[in-house]
């Protein structure tokens, strides 16, 4: 067989400067110098910018080329868009941290971003069970380091080992799972496998399968049951850290499962309406999220584990936005996910920005922040309305066309989506609690000294923002791509 | 040089990034945020005038560029721009008037500490009015309309510490609002019923031929009214709010409560120019139903109507007034009414022609008035003026143009054949000549009162401290007058020798020349006007502000009733107003109560599942594992030891998990 190695070179080509500015950032920090952190940090997060400015390049220049590599990748819209929009993601995750990191080891950090970031480019393209594997692992690996980066602090060394520990049981799961499927098809290429699906009848076995892929994606996407180690992840991991677990990840992963639900698992999604397949385990696992999450949010009063369990139901949303994707396409979970990523990480750098002087833990270390920093507070303003999906922002048009794509599904997906919508109006209640901190309570005596923003971090905020307003004004620029 | 329609943008966006300069600067920004505003200005009236020469080329054409802005169901909502000489001429002239006013604004705002602020609102103001003007989508139109709303609500308000301005800014907001609510019920039934908003859209657009024959053809069950005269209708009624137009004219008077390059602004460029603008830009859906003769009522019946109607009482009612800037709204009130005839009696171009020279002279008048309260210490009754002839020269003469101007004298001065186009669209109209004597009766009225402002204002004594002592202003307000007042006096070229703007306006129309009895009589009009006014006021000046109003001791009833204003405003109060405040009392108690009490019932229980939920999760299952892991790190032995319990406590709920959506699958399956 003559294998196009080229090709490849070609398709991969982002992957390439990501690893390549990795590895150099790790280079140039290597040698002992006098330089101090934050001039390293400055070094390798110059580096980091670059290569990832790089990879969205080379990547928008690749085209839609479709199948390559004797259909290992599919360079389809979707996969270009996710890949654009990880990348985007990072970057803004980077301008964060060359912003507010103050950790000991700066080049790490961002060479860790850069591999995670690998990862995800990875899964955005995949088209078969082993590459899927293989970039998963790549990217929460990476995302395990990261989480447990804050040595100083035990809350951090916590978060890694329960994500680690969790992330090991699920990929335990998915491989299982992806090889009962190997099992039955005999091949791990997704339209191969749809091939054979479509011919042969729906086995005890095959659900077995289908639960435990299902059981992974629950835990990549933060999804009620399997949402446990969300809240503590978020409140210990570093700041930046969260920000690309809660954003990047998600819409990799997302992308990841929607071709291999959709194009692959489709001939037995089964239906809504108790056909055995996985849509019906999907619903339930998305009504989960959703319930669980907005009820349990309203009791919180530290802000990292707020955002975690907003996490959990937007993951309900999106996994609602998956059911309704067999009909109406990728476009409403993709545009959701992304904006939904750019809101998060937006939140998670006002909190990394704060954290520069103070903890920024309970709700309470909010307080005041309008006369500390107007700028933070207009931007978490923002943020917080486009998460709770206040029009004009990006989010409610993510609200709207998700929850209009399963409301034209009808039976059972539209009353989800009714359900949903009920739901929106209990999560304003505490992404207001946030704003109410912000910008009407006023700050306590020790905290009440002015923040100051670093420019990148500023310059990252604005960006984040100005795109939420951006695609809620013109959401075609998202919606038209598909 | 041609300049296409899809680059209209440009001219609302300029003045619209001059508002965001504004708004970001800070407050010390004063000579950026007013630099910006006079520039951006400027350079769009050279746009607007590049525009102009394009519209020109091809007056019948209705350039167009639409552009889908978002997709909804399976079409699309789309937008555009359009170019024609309506959409030109309004822009140059909206573009100059503004200028002009914004560089008078530099002399007369420049004690105030809100100067850039001042500055922001007003090219908000343009922008607003510049992106209604070259709209080719109603709903477009629509979402300018309303910015022109907001932003007269800053404006007005502007002296927001003043009580009175306070409420005059709320006034106009909600009396316009009233009519806005009509438009906008208008514009959903267009929509429901034709499926477009674009004005042109090759063929398919609401004022296409196509269009209109389909909703002449439908007629209303419970009236017979065809849809084109009802949503004709509602739409007017926001045309009738913005143009203060009988019966909500009243917030037009009371707008003089903000600064007075803001009242010039509102009188003679943007806010009230937007009405008779719509009704001439959506002429031929008024007019669609004028075919059919079988009909109980035509849209532009109501219109030539309401705009006699106005023309008359604003007149009237500027007799008895004594401020200066009230006199002037007043007068806006009556001519607007003019504007209003002429489109209903079926000439728009005289209208807009009408718009156009009124907006010089009334910008004019205006800002002559604010030259003179400036240097008057903000002194704006005329029975506390008098005597400024001599020592404000310049303000005197250009004022002196404006009124001529504004009262029709003959010939040399643009209003006269404005009017004049009017008054003989009037006698053509085979409706009805009501509306022609209305109008005529007004041409006195309107040179009488603008007589008795002159009188009182520039000739006599001075009767009061601050008048006595004012002088004439700096360049930087002067030079805008001169230029207004050679404008106005310009202006006549556009209509004599030949009627050149009304046939660029529409080529179509057949213009045959006015008739010299009807001439001759209004110019008798105008002289015995002016004659009268200065009989009364002219010969015998007022000696002390105290001295009685000849007319007030002749007829002390009428005046009475006229200076306060018919008693309108008291009217709504005790009918709309107490209605509304009744209504709202109503809803409050419901809120309070009722709803109030079922949400507050529904919060708690969302609080309890709340903290029920977060009791379950944190401590039943997180709280096993922390206090476990706490023990553990006490008494210092192994994390191996901390890691087998953390990993028992998750995994089992994996497992768990799994076994359940399993279940949930098999149960699924055979059923």
């Amino acid at each position: 067989m003559n294998t196009p190695y080229g090709e490849l070179l070609v398709a991969l080509r982002p992957e390439l400067c990501l690893v390549v500015g990795a590895l150099v950032a790790l280079a140039v920090d290597l040698p002992k110098s006098s330089r101090s952190p934050t001039q390293r940090l400055q070094i390798s997060s110059t580096i980091g910018a670059i290569a990832i400015i790089a990879a969205l390049v080379c990547g928008l220049d690749a085209g839609l080329p479709g199948q390559l590599f004797s259909g290992v990748f599919n360079l389809d819209m979707l996969a270009q868009a996710s890949r654009a929009g990880v990348l985007g993601l990072a970057l803004l995750t980077l301008g964060i941290t060359a912003g507010t990191s103050r950790l000991r080891h700066p080049a790490e950090f961002v060479a860790i971003i850069l591999f995670a970031t690998a990862g995800f480019t990875l899964m955005a393209v995949a088209q078969q069970l082993l590459l899927a594997f293989l970039a998963l692992e790549l990217a929460s690996l990476s995302l395990y380091v990261l989480a447990g980066f804050d040595k100083t602090r035990p809350e951090s060394a916590e978060a890694a080992l329960k994500y680690f520990l969790f992330g090991g049981v699920s990929a335990a799961f998915m491989l299982f799972g992806f090889s009962l499927i190997y099992g039955i098809t005999g091949s791990i290429e997704l339209p191969e496998i749809a091939h054979r699906l479509a011919m042969t009848d729906t086995s005890p076995l095959l659900m077995v399968a289908l639960v435990m892929v299902l059981v992974a994606f629950g835990f990549k996407a933060a999804a009620a049951p399997f949402h446990l180690w969300a809240p503590d992840v978020y409140e210990g991991a570093p700041a930046p850290a969260s920000a690309l677990i809660a954003s990047a990840s998600k819409l990799a992963g997302f992308t990841l499962f929607l071709r291999l639900l959709w194009p692959g698992l489709g001939a037995v999604s089964g239906n809504l309406t108790g056909t055995a397949g996985w849509l019906p385990v999907v619903a339930l696992i998305a009504v989960a999220s959703m319930l669980l999450s907005n009820l349990a949010a309203l009791a919180q009063s530290n802000v990292r584990r707020l955002l975690a369990y907003s996490a959990i139901a937007h993951a309900g949303a999106l996994l609602l936005g998956v059911i309704a994707a067999g009909t109406s396409g990728p476009s409403p979970v993709f545009y959701y996910a992304a904006t939904y990523g750019l809101a998060t990480v937006g939140a998670f750098g006002v909190i990394a920005v704060i954290e520069r002087t103070g903890p920024c833990h309970s709700l309470s270390d909010l307080a005041g922040l309008r006369t500390r920093s107007p700028l933070l507070t207009g931007c978490l303003f923002v943020f917080i309305l486009s998460l709770a999906g206040i029009p004009p922002l990006a989010g409610f048009v993510g609200k709207f066309v998700v929850f209009s794509a399963a409301l034209k599904l009808g039976g059972l997906a539209g009353w989800m989506a009714l359900l949903a919508i009920f739901l929106s109006a209990i999560a304003l209640y505490y992404y207001l609690l946030i704003l109410k901190q912000a910008l009407v309570v006023p700050a306590a005596a020790p905290t009440s000294a002015p923040l100051r923003v670093p420019p990148v971090a500023a310059f990252a905020l604005l960006i984040t923002a100005g795109l939420i307003v951006l695609l809620g004004l013109w959401p075609s620029l998202l919606l038209g791509l598909f | 040089m041609y300049f296409p329609a899809s680059h209209l943008w440009i001219i609302p966006a300029l003045p619209l990034v001059a508002a965001a300069i504004g708004a970001l600067v800070p407050r010390s920004g004063r000579a950026l945020a007013s630099g910006a505003a006079i520039a951006s200005m400027v350079a769009a009236f050279f746009v607007s005038c590049l525009a102009l020469h394009t519209a020109l080329a091809d007056p019948a054409a209705h350039a167009a560029h639409n552009f889908a802005w978002f997709d909804v169901g399976s079409g699309a909502m789309r937008l555009g721009w359009l170019l024609d000489p309506l959409t030109a001429f309004m822009c140059v002239m909206v573009t100059f008037v503004s200028s002009l006013i914004f560089i008078f604004s530099l002399g007369y705002m420049k004690e105030d500490a809100n100067f850039k602020q001042f500055f922001c609102f007003l090219s908000l103001f343009a922008a607003a009015m510049l992106g209604l003007l070259v709209a080719n989508s109603l709903l477009l139109l629509f979402i300018c309309w309303e910015l022109v709303g907001l932003a007269s609500y800053l404006l007005i308000g502007f002296w927001f510490h003043k009580p009175s301005a306070a409420a005059a800014a709320k006034k106009a907001f909600i009396t316009t609002r009233i009519g806005d609510l009509g438009f906008l019920i208008g514009l959903l039934w267009l929509y429901d019923s034709t499926g477009s908003l674009l004005f042109f859209d090759g063929g398919h657009g609401v004022l296409e031929a196509a269009t209109l024959t389909a909703l002449t053809g439908k007629t209303l069950v419970c009236c017979g009214l065809t849809v084109s005269t009802a949503i004709g209708l509602l739409i007017f009624c926001g045309a009738v709010g913005k143009s203060g137009q009988f019966p909500l004219h009243v917030w037009l008077p009371d707008a003089m409560e903000g600064p007075t390059p803001v009242s010039a602004l509102i009188h003679a460029a943007t806010m009230v120019a937007a009405g008779v603008f719509l009704i001439a830009r959506v002429y031929p859906l008024m007019s669609a139903d004028q075919v059919l003769a079988n009909v109980p009522l035509h849209a532009l019946t109501v219109v030539a109507f309401i705009g006699a109607i106005t023309a008359l009482l604003g007149a009237c009612i500027a007799v008895a007034q004594n401020d200066i800037k009230r006199i002037l709204a007043f007068s806006t009130v009556s001519q607007l009414g003019y504007m209003m005839l002429a489109l209903g009696v079926g000439s728009w171009t005289a209208a807009i022609f009408h718009l156009l020279t009124h907006a010089f002279f009334k910008a004019l008048l205006f800002l002559g008035a604010g030259s003179v309260i400036h240097a008057a210490h903000h002194e704006q009754d005329i029975r506390r003026l008098g005597g400024l002839g001599a020592k404000m020269k310049i303000t005197f003469a250009t004022f002196a143009i404006g009124m001529m101007a504004l009262s029709g004298v003959p010939f040399l001065f643009s209003g006269f054949w404005s009017k004049e186009g009017i008054l003989h669209a009037a006698h053509e109209w085979d409706v009805s000549h009501l509306p022609l004597y209305a109008g005529l009766a007004a041409v006195v009225l309107t040179a009488f009162y603008m007589t008795r402002l002159m009188a009182e204002t520039f000739f006599g004594k001075s009767r009061s401290h601050e008048s006595g002592h004012a002088h004439e202003n700096s360049a930087v307000m002067t030079v805008p007058l001169v230029l207004l007042a050679a404008c106005a006096i310009l202006l006549s070229l556009l209509a004599w020798p030949s009627p050149w703007l009304q046939h660029q306006l529409d080529p179509s129309a057949h213009s045959e020349p006015g008739g010299i009895s009807l001439m001759v009589l209004s110019i008798v009009l105008v002289a015995v006007g002016i004659g009268s006014g200065w009989a009364i006021y002219g010969r015998k000046p007022r000696a002390t502000e105290a001295s009685p109003d000849p007319l007030e001791t002749a007829a002390p009833d009428i005046i009475a009733a006229l200076a306060a204003r018919l008693g309108f405003d008291e009217l709504y109060a005790a009918t709309v107003g107490r209605l509304n405040s009744g209504f709202a009392s109503l809803a409050d108690f419901m809120e309070r109560w009722i709803w109030g009490g079922a949400v507050t019932l529904l919060a708690r229980f969302g609080e309890f599942t709340g903290v029920v939920n977060r009791e379950t999760d944190e401590n039943t299952l997180n709280g096993g594992f922390d206090s476990v892991s706490h023990q553990i790190r006490g008494t210092g032995r192994a994390y191996s030891r901390a890691q087998t319990g953390d990993a028992h406590g998750y995994m089992r709920f994996i497992a768990l998990g799994f076994v359940v959506l399993m279940l949930f699958v098999m149960l699924g399956g055979s059923r």
